[in-house]
């Protein structure tokens, strides 16, 4: 097939694109919202939402969601910056930097599932704190593992856009800085930190959204407990098979994202994401 | 060079190696407090290297730099009192004007009300009084040039380094900034160190050039000595115009090149030297062949506004570079001519305190030539 | 400033011990002779015999890698066009929603795509299986890839679309000439991202795969709840050294094609070393 002119080569690029655009970007989502908006008879009602914002179980599990996608995020931060600075700074930075999204090419789950050996009562980390003489701990099934091991999934992806937008700094920017009578720690607050503001808001995108939303290791690290807004709608999609209130938890978390995306807006570029 | 004062930058020989790569070699340079200096030469020749060791970006693998008498070797960047006007600016992008001249001052932790002051004082300095809201991005280039350097002057430093910062603005704009940097540096008296490989934006600004190549410092001295007396090829090849050909003296006073003997003005080599003969086209005349001490043929011309720039060719196959006044007609047959103190004469393998050495003794002859 | 830096070297090394201390845990305990993760046992290759005798999971290996490669590769060409599209878009406006439009399902949580295509499929009555997984990665890697092009074919030099238009370039001599080659880092780029995330994907599959079909991800999953045999772990040692393998022949091409461009413009400022 060879487009001839300017308008077949645009129906050319285009069609396959809007295929997808029209299928899996608007259909999923008005089905969603049609979903928590109607009875079973396909009637309009309110019902879903409803029940949602009267229930004291929803409402608490909104808040931890948030909660805890805050602290993942937090801590995940407060890794990654140092991490992602640092790199920055060595030689073979590339090669380092290949090294931190290697762990990201294991699949998911085979990590998490590392650490129920590594967390449960009898395994390494109970043994080794046994050898300093502590009792063994219940370490797997409470919020610390569950929060540890969410923030040992989503580090490199707050490392890497923070790397890239320092990367992207022209070095003579902290040469001249440093000229103007700047030590490094002023260097940092003044130009580095607010010139990779845009890697730093992507990494928070790239971890926040994906950990309000976190189901699978929830379920085998958190204790298989109904506690964030993923695991409520695994649960009714997949347990209780009650679609229309698991939808109607989906746009709710949708319209969480949106206000995350607004907070987060401007300049953002590259972006990467984990599923979990 | 005699000065009493303590010089305020110094260098004793300073060199800098990166693995085998000898960028600069045994460096020795006094730069006076107060003075326009510019260290000239091509991309490569380790001026920029100079002014990075300067401004501390850069650490020597061997030798000392002072300041004002004092080792400063080990002194951080941000310690030096000196400021620097980059290439390419360096402004941060995520601050606008204002901030950009305040970030000196306010490191240094001025008050709020002190900062403001500075700030005005030097955007009026470069003209940019209107433009202290402006973000660096809805800036020109010429504007964010002066911006640059009235962040490094807000410094108030000793030494203001500026590394190629006209290289980017076209011909008027830099003719314009050229002035108005020689201006400021008068105006506040402090040393600017001014590199550059333009020749000509070097000889209009500079009290005293440096010639670097190949990291060796190859000439220095006034722009006049400089452009009159080239102490090697290399520099008379990278200043100005110069017709360059092989000769013999064979006496004081005598040399030999195209075949013929030409009295001029050098003495004290080995009877017999080989030497280089430099001539420049400015100092040469067209005449008609029976005045001419050498005949030509005129190759190709062009015109250049105040002169023509003609191509001669004598009869020894030489090509001539000559700046005439008057139209000539390709293909004719004209004389040159030239007075004795026009040919300059370069000795080979000679270094400038040789040069200098000989320079004396020249004038030592003419003062008892007098007596 | 030596000593400062010891402290930065020490705070790195910590990050990288983290980062890889469940993946040498994994692959420590495939060797042990026991059938647990914990307690050591002795050393022993028997899990790693278990792995390739046990030919559901291998088929299921199979089976991951087909859709990883399936939809990494479609969703390359598709998202390329995608891409040429909307840098063709002449409306900043229009780019804008397109953009957005394209984001939407890179920013949505995993679990939104998977329960609104389980939805999507159900209603069109598509039965749900490999194809179903297969149309869903596809789905997700699309924004990945005009992400990827996108900035490609914003940083094309303008004058090489003007001369080669010049030079009497018809539609298609122009984009398999002169745009492809420029762009062919990106989609690169794109297809090794979607590979990567496809790979990796549990959520979306969790939801669209069905009764008949899995992947690796959800196997594991159902496995890890009852407790995985140490084969698993055996498996992850073998993906982590492919994975490894992988990244060093990347970094030792990447770096000799920066080396033989450095040669040709040495005096270009290091600067522009960029990604």
């Amino acid at each position: 097939m060879m487009p001839k002119s300017k308008k077949q080569r645009q129906l050319f690029y285009v069609v396959p694109y809007s295929i997808w655009l029209i299928l899996f970007v608007f259909a999923p989502l008005v089905l969603l919202l049609f979903q928590s908006l109607t009875t079973s008879n396909g009637d309009f009602t309110l019902h879903n939402y409803a029940v949602y914002f009267a229930s004291g179980t929803y409402l608490k599990m909104t808040f931890n969601s948030v909660w805890y996608a805050f602290l993942i995020t937090l801590i995940t931060l407060l890794i990654s910056y140092p991490t992602a600075y640092l790199l920055n700074q060595l030689k073979q930075k590339q090669f380092w930097l290949l090294l931190v999204i290697l762990p990201t090419w294991i699949n998911l789950l085979l990590k998490t599932y590392a650490f129920v050996g590594l967390l449960s009562k009898t395994g390494t980390v109970n043994n080794f704190i046994g050898l300093l003489g502590i009792a063994p701990q219940q370490l797997l099934f409470s919020d610390w593992s569950f929060l540890l091991v969410a923030a040992y999934i989503e580090i490199p992806f707050m490392i890497l856009p923070i790397f890239n937008s320092l990367a992207e700094i022209n070095p003579r920017l902290e040469q001249a800085s440093h000229d103007l009578g700047a030590n490094k720690w002023q260097t940092l607050r003044r130009v580095i930190l607010p010139l990779s503001m845009p890697g730093i808001k992507a990494g928070i995108q790239a971890v926040f959204i994906p950990s309000l939303s976190l189901f699978m290791i929830t379920r085998l690290i958190g204790g298989n407990r109904v506690i964030t807004l993923g695991t409520a709608i695994e649960e009714h999609f997949l347990v209780t098979q009650n679609w229309r209130l698991g939808s109607t938890i989906g746009v709710i978390l949708i319209v969480a994202m949106v206000i995350i995306m607004i907070l987060t807006r401007d300049r953002v570029r590259k972006s990467s994401r984990k599923r979990g | 060079m005699t000065n009493t004062s303590t010089p305020i930058i110094e260098f004793k020989n300073v060199g800098l190696s990166y693995d085998d790569d000898e960028i600069l070699k045994n460096i020795d340079l006094e730069l006076e407090a107060g003075k326009f200096y510019t260290l000239l030469g091509p991309s490569g020749s380790g001026k920029t290297t100079i002014l990075n060791i300067i401004s501390g970006q850069l650490k020597v693998t061997h030798g000392d730099i002072l300041f004002e008498g004092n080792v400063i070797n080990d002194v951080p960047v941000e310690k030096r009192r000196m400021n620097t006007v980059f290439q390419d600016y360096g402004l941060f992008p995520n601050m606008n004007v204002f901030d950009n001249v305040a970030f000196g001052p306010s490191i240094k932790g001025l008050s709020k009300k002190e900062i403001k002051n500075k700030v005005t004082e030097m955007l009026s300095l470069v003209k940019l009084s209107q433009y202290a809201d402006r973000e660096i991005t809805e800036l020109s280039g010429g504007q964010r040039q002066r911006v640059a350097i009235a962040r490094a002057l807000a410094n108030d430093p000793d030494v203001l380094l500026l590394d190629e910062p006209l290289s980017a603005l076209d011909y008027k704009l830099r003719k314009e900034m050229q002035y108005e940097l020689r201006e400021i540096q008068q105006r506040l008296g402090i040393t600017f160190v001014f590199v550059t490989h333009d020749q000509e934006e070097a000889l209009a600004m500079s009290d005293w050039i440096y010639v670097m190549n190949d990291g060796v410092i190859q000439q220095n001295g006034s722009p006049e000595d400089i452009y009159d007396e080239p102490i090697n090829h290399f520099v008379a090849d990278f200043i100005g115009e110069s017709n360059i050909l092989d000769g013999i003296m064979k006496a004081d006073y005598l040399v030999h090149f195209t075949g013929k003997d030409f009295e001029n003005v050098d003495a004290g080599m080995r009877p017999n030297e080989r030497v280089e003969v430099v001539l420049r086209p400015e100092d040469l005349d067209l005449t008609t062949i029976d005045n001419g001490k050498l005949v030509v043929t005129i190759d190709d011309q062009s015109f250049r506004g105040d002169y023509y720039e003609i191509t001669a060719i004598d009869d020894d196959g030489n090509e001539w570079q000559v700046q005439a006044t008057n139209k000539s007609k390709i293909g004719e047959r004209v004389g040159l001519t030239f007075d004795p103190e026009d040919i300059h004469i370069m000795r080979f393998n000679e270094s400038e305190n040789d040069f200098d050495a000989r320079l004396e003794r020249y004038e030592d002859d003419v003062d008892d030539a007098k007596k | 400033m030596s000593k400062k830096f010891r402290w930065a070297n020490i705070y790195l090394w910590f990050v990288f011990i983290l980062l890889y201390l469940p993946i040498f845990f994994l692959i420590v305990y495939s060797f042990n002779s026991g059938s647990v993760m914990q307690g050591w046992s002795g050393f022993s290759l028997k899990h790693y015999n278990e792995l390739f005798s046990d030919t559901r999971i291998l088929e299921i290996l199979v089976n991951t890698f087909l859709i990883a490669l399936l939809s990494s590769l479609l969703a390359s060409i598709i998202g390329t066009g995608g891409a040429l599209y909307i840098y063709n878009l002449k409306h900043t406006l229009s780019k804008n929603v397109f953009l957005s439009l394209n984001n939407i399902l890179l920013v949505s949580p995993d679990v939104i795509i998977g329960a609104s295509f389980l939805i999507l499929f159900t209603v069109m009555g598509f039965a749900l299986g490999f194809t179903s997984v297969l149309l869903s990665h596809i789905a997700f890697s699309i924004p990945i890839v005009v992400l990827m092009v996108l900035p490609r074919l914003q940083e094309m030099n303008q004058s090489l679309v003007a001369a080669a238009k010049d030079l009497g370039a018809n539609n298609w001599q122009m984009l398999s000439r002169v745009i492809l080659p420029v762009i062919s880092p990106g989609i690169l780029a794109g297809f090794f991202m979607a590979f990567t995330y496809s790979l990796d994907d549990f959520a979306v599959t969790f939801f669209v795969t069905g009764n008949g079909f899995t992947t690796l991800s959800v196997e594991v999953y159902s496995r890890a709840r009852q407790g995985v045999s140490l084969e698993i772990n055996a498996l992850s040692a073998l993906m982590f050294m492919v994975s490894l393998l992988l990244v060093l022949a990347y970094y030792v091409i990447s770096t000799r094609a920066v080396r033989s461009k450095k040669r040709g413009t040495r005096l270009v400022l290091p600067a522009t070393e960029g990604l």
